[in-house]
Order: C-alpha cells, then structure tokens, then sequence
C-alpha cells in the first residue's frame, strides 16, 4: 500500500469515527462505542508491553486504577480539574510502573506475568482497606455543571466520544512513530532474544523500564477519562483482575503487536459481550462471557496472530513479510 | 604493537568447578587470536567473562586501557568489544536487515542513518540479497552469517567470534573465511573461539590454547600444532606398547 491511499484510507477512517456515534445515536449504541475506545486504548497501551517487548502484563488494572482514583480523589478533596488530575495520576502510574518494572525487568514470559497479577492484586487490596479513598465503598466525584475543564457532559455522550477518539488517535500515532523509532526496533529485539540485544549495546533492563512506565501513563489517563464518564469508581470496577485480563483477550483477539489489532478486538468482543447482556438478560446470565471465551479459543487456535492477521492475510499487504515467507525456504 | 586486551589472573568459579583458571593474556591491535582448546576446556566461558555476561570471580579484564570487567553486557558492546554466540541468537521473527538495523542502531539513536549502515554491512556480508528473510527462515550458515553482520554492524574495535563455522559444510566454512580475512582487512581486531583447524590455522596471527580452564599454551599457529602439551590436551598421553 502506497502512501497516497494510506491517507485516504487513514481520511476515511476518521470520518468514520466522526459520524458513527451520529448514526448510532441511542444512548446505549454510544455507550458501547465509548466502551471500544476505552478498551482499544487500553489495549494499545498493553501491546507496548505484550506486543513489542514480549512482556505479559496481567497488572494493567493497577495503573488504570492509580489513574482513576488519582483525578478522582484530587477532584473531590480540592476542586481539581480532571485534565490536571489525569497528569498527576498519570506520573504516579509511571511511578508504580518504576517500582514494578525495576526489580521485574529480569523476569521473562509467565514470570513476568505472575508479577505483575500479585502487584496489581496487592494494589487492589490496599485500595479496598483503604478508607482515605472510600475503601470499598469507592468514590463518586461530584457532580458539577457541564464543562470541559471539569470533564463532565450530562446532556449527552458525545462529548466523551470525542474526546476518547482524539485520544485513541494519539495513541495510535504515538505507536505508529514508536515502530520506528529506536526503543521499537530495541523492544522487538530484547522479545526475540534477551542476550543478543544486550550483545549489541541494547540495556534492556532500561528498555523494559521505559516501555512499562509509557504503558501506565496510557492506561492511567484511560482511568482518569473512566472515572469522570462513569462518575463512580471502587476497587471492583477499576482495579479487578477481570479488566486487566480483559485488556490481554481484546489485544489478543485483534492481533498483537499491529496498529489496529486492539482497536479490531474491542470493536468485536466489547460489542459481542454487551450486546448478548442485553439480549440475554437475566435468563442467560454469564452467557456472554461464555461466547466471549469460545471467540477467544476460536483465534487462538486457528489464527494465533489474531483478526488483523487474518485480515492482512486476505488483503496481501505487509509485503515485507509475505516476501519473506516464499523466499526462506 | 598497541595492545587493545589485556586479561590477567582472569578466574571464573561456578561453586566448587572453577572454568578459568587464573588467565593471562593479550590481544594487540591489528591481530586475529584463536582460542582453542578440547570441548570443556573454558572457551565460552572465557568468552561470556570478557563480554559482561558473566562475572569473573578474580582478575582483570583492561579494554583499551579501561577495566571493564564491572561492566554490564551492553555497557561493554558500547565500548566496542562485541561478541557473537556459538548457539545463535537470531532475532527470529525480524528480517536479516532489521536484525542488522539493531547492530548498527549501537551509535546512532536515527533509525534512518542505521538503515543506510545496515545496508553497507549487508553488502559488506554478502547478505543483500536476503535482506526481507526473516530471521527463523535462514539457513545455520546464513544465520551465522548474520550474527557477523549484527555485531560488525556496531562498529567493533575487537569483535569476538564463537565457533562461527561450526557445523558448517566445507564449502560453507569456506565462505565463512573468505568474510574472515575481508573482516581483517577491514581493520578489525578479530578474538575467535574455533575447533576447525583450517580456519585458524592459516588467519591467526597467534593461539591460545586452553585445557581444564588453564591456559597450556600460548604462540604462532605452527609452533602450537608441535606443542606437547597441546597434543596431551586433544589426545592423551603417548601410548607405548
């Protein structure tokens, strides 16, 4: 593909995004597309670590949970904006992300994993005996006029739409510079072997630090935008094990490791899982984490590199690697 | 003549077996030096002391003038003493020329200007041709190869090689040192590891040989094939009937 179609396809994509939410436009469609993004960014944010440098992260719960409870917290004990609030929470995930990472960064694969599960599930635990941030009763910011600076719109969703696309647009672009920028080619390397990076001038313990600490910042602003859509965060919501292993699937699903992989995978497991709750309802209560599960063991087995590889497959694109798959031999 | 590598007393203990053994030497700019011995005696071990991927119990290892043997694994490839693996260690699921792009990303933080060196190299190499494989999808000899090209790629002043001809077809090895004496011509101080005789023997400026994690001998190719000791080391003792 070209540069030239890439813009359009790139033009076309973004009037998509634009008028969707105006088509759709019952509060509940809306919800389920603020959804997507949220978990597409969420999900970008994880493939930085899962994607490029090959570290699991069962623990993005716990940066998304500093994010949220941060602005939160600063919001109702000082009047602090939001936009403020999803800074400070933001650092201070880059700070939990420094106190994980740090000791972690020698681990590899499962290891990795399980530490990051216990460190979040710890963080979670702290938060639920904690009564300075409402323990288990969470906190609710309150609710103030509509306005941009404080980051609430009662009138209607549209608002947080936007917003979350902007922000998913600069997540993706941040990727997309990332892939060729030197930490990328960097994380890819230290993925593939650990040794050799470091044979070749690679110090791959700052890189893991580094990419870490860019994957909580994400994920904690994620929380912040949470928070102030849903107006009511506890350690159940923002904090459980449930989400952070929801991030993994939704990358997963969608193809880990590619630009539009998280984006394809919350589209479809966020729109499955919502819809079959509402059709369902009562009667078929967990029905809709049984097909989401199902859809999961479908593309890991029959395409392990997600719906993105299937659909790159189908289109021919990525010349470099279809190149590279006849002439190796 | 300037020596670049000055090991002393280098000593590596793994609990009660001791790998190097009290090692001395140097390697002056400009030499190519083998490093022989009979499987066990210590090479790779000597190797991964020299290269920060393990730490030396006791001794010295001077790089250029600088004590190096503190020093983290990528702190010591900057300095521009880079190794190869004898089991390689191909990035396998990027193609050759990403692989060679990380080598050369070393000095440079633009991916640009490594792409442009990384085509050099890949020339230099006799890679060009391969340069979308991908990593997994090379033959031994070409990744191999490619390991060569990763680490000259980061402009080494010393580039130490691990059996980079092992298990390779005669034709293969021949190749192999064909890019051997175009890497010395290029200037570059070559440390090698190797058990094929014919590689070392008509390249190395001088052997060492070790046994049992000592050094035994130590001088010109030829005086080193005589040697006794180096011949009780590969075969046992004389056998009288």
């Amino acid at each position: 593909m070209n540069i030239k179609t890439r813009h359009i396809w790139l033009i076309l994509l973004a009037l998509f995004a634009i008028v969707l939410p105006l088509i759709l436009d019952s509060p509940f469609a809306r919800h389920v597309l603020i959804v997507i993004l949220l978990y597409s960014i969420l999900g970008e944010a994880w493939s930085i670590l899962g994607g490029y440098a090959g570290l699991l992260s069962f623990g993005q719960a716990a940066f998304f949970g500093i994010g949220a409870y941060t602005s939160t917290f600063l919001l109702i004990n000082w009047g602090v904006s939001p936009w403020i609030g999803m800074i400070v929470g933001g650092f201070l995930a880059v700070l939990a992300a420094i106190c994980l990472a740090y000791p972690c960064s020698k681990l590899q694969g499962h290891y990795f994993a399980i530490a990051t599960l216990a460190f979040a599930e710890g963080l979670r635990i702290i938060f639920l005996n904690w009564n300075a941030v409402g323990g288990a009763r969470g906190l609710d910011p309150p609710i103030l006029p509509t306005s941009l600076w404080y980051l609430e719109f009662h009138e209607s969703k549209l608002p947080y739409y936007y917003l979350l696309v902007l922000f998913l647009a600069v997540v993706m672009l941040a990727m997309w510079k990332l892939n060729s920028s030197r930490l990328g080619y960097y994380l890819r390397a230290l993925r593939e072997s650990n040794n050799a990076a470091e044979s070749l001038g690679v110090n791959t313990k700052n890189c893991k630090v580094i990419a870490t600490c860019i994957s909580a910042f994400i994920t904690a602003i994620a929380g912040t935008f949470y928070a102030q859509y849903v107006l009511y965060i506890d350690p159940a919501s923002v904090m459980q094990l449930k989400l952070s292993i929801e991030i993994v699937l939704v990358t997963m699903f969608g193809g880990v490791g590619t630009m539009f992989g998280p984006l394809i995978g919350a589209s479809f497991l966020t729109s499955i899982s919502e819809i079959f709750r509402v059709v369902l309802g009562g009667a078929g209560r967990g029905m809709d984490l049984m097909i989401y599960g199902l859809l999961i063991m479908l593309i890991s087995t029959l395409k392990p590199d997600g719906v993105w590889g299937l659909v790159t497959e189908r289109l021919g694109r990525r010349p470099g690697k279809e190149k590279a798959k006849t002439s190796g031999e | 003549m300037q020596s670049i590598l000055q090991v002393s007393g280098l000593t590596k203990k793994f609990g009660g077996l001791t790998a190097n053994d009290d090692i001395t030497f140097e390697v002056n700019r400009g030499e190519i030096v083998s490093i022989i011995g009979p499987n066990g005696a210590g090479k790779t071990t000597f190797f991964n002391c020299l290269t920060g991927f393990q730490r030396i119990t006791s001794g010295s290892v001077i790089f250029e003038g600088r004590r190096i043997d503190q020093l983290s694994a990528p702190a010591i490839a900057k300095l521009g003493l880079v190794r190869t693996f004898q089991i390689v260690q191909t990035f396998a699921g990027m193609s050759v020329a990403e692989n060679v792009i990380i080598g050369a990303l070393m000095h440079t933080r633009n991916v640009e200007a490594a792409r442009k060196r990384a085509a050099d190299v890949l020339a230099f190499t006799g890679l060009s041709s391969k340069k979308d494989v991908l990593g997994k999808n090379l033959t031994i000899a070409d990744k191999k190869r490619l390991e060569i090209a990763r680490a000259l790629a980061s402009d080494p002043k010393l580039l130490l090689l691990d059996e980079c001809v092992a298990g390779l077809n005669p034709n293969e090895v021949k190749e192999a040192v064909e890019l051997l004496k175009r890497i010395i011509g290029a200037g570059i101080t070559l440390l090698i590891v190797e058990h094929v005789m014919e590689v070392i023997m008509p390249i190395s400026s001088r052997v060492v040989v070790l046994d049992s994690g000592k050094k035994i001998a130590e001088g010109r190719p030829q005086e080193i094939a005589a040697d006794e000791r180096v011949i009780k080391a590969y075969l046992g003792d004389r056998y009288d009937a």
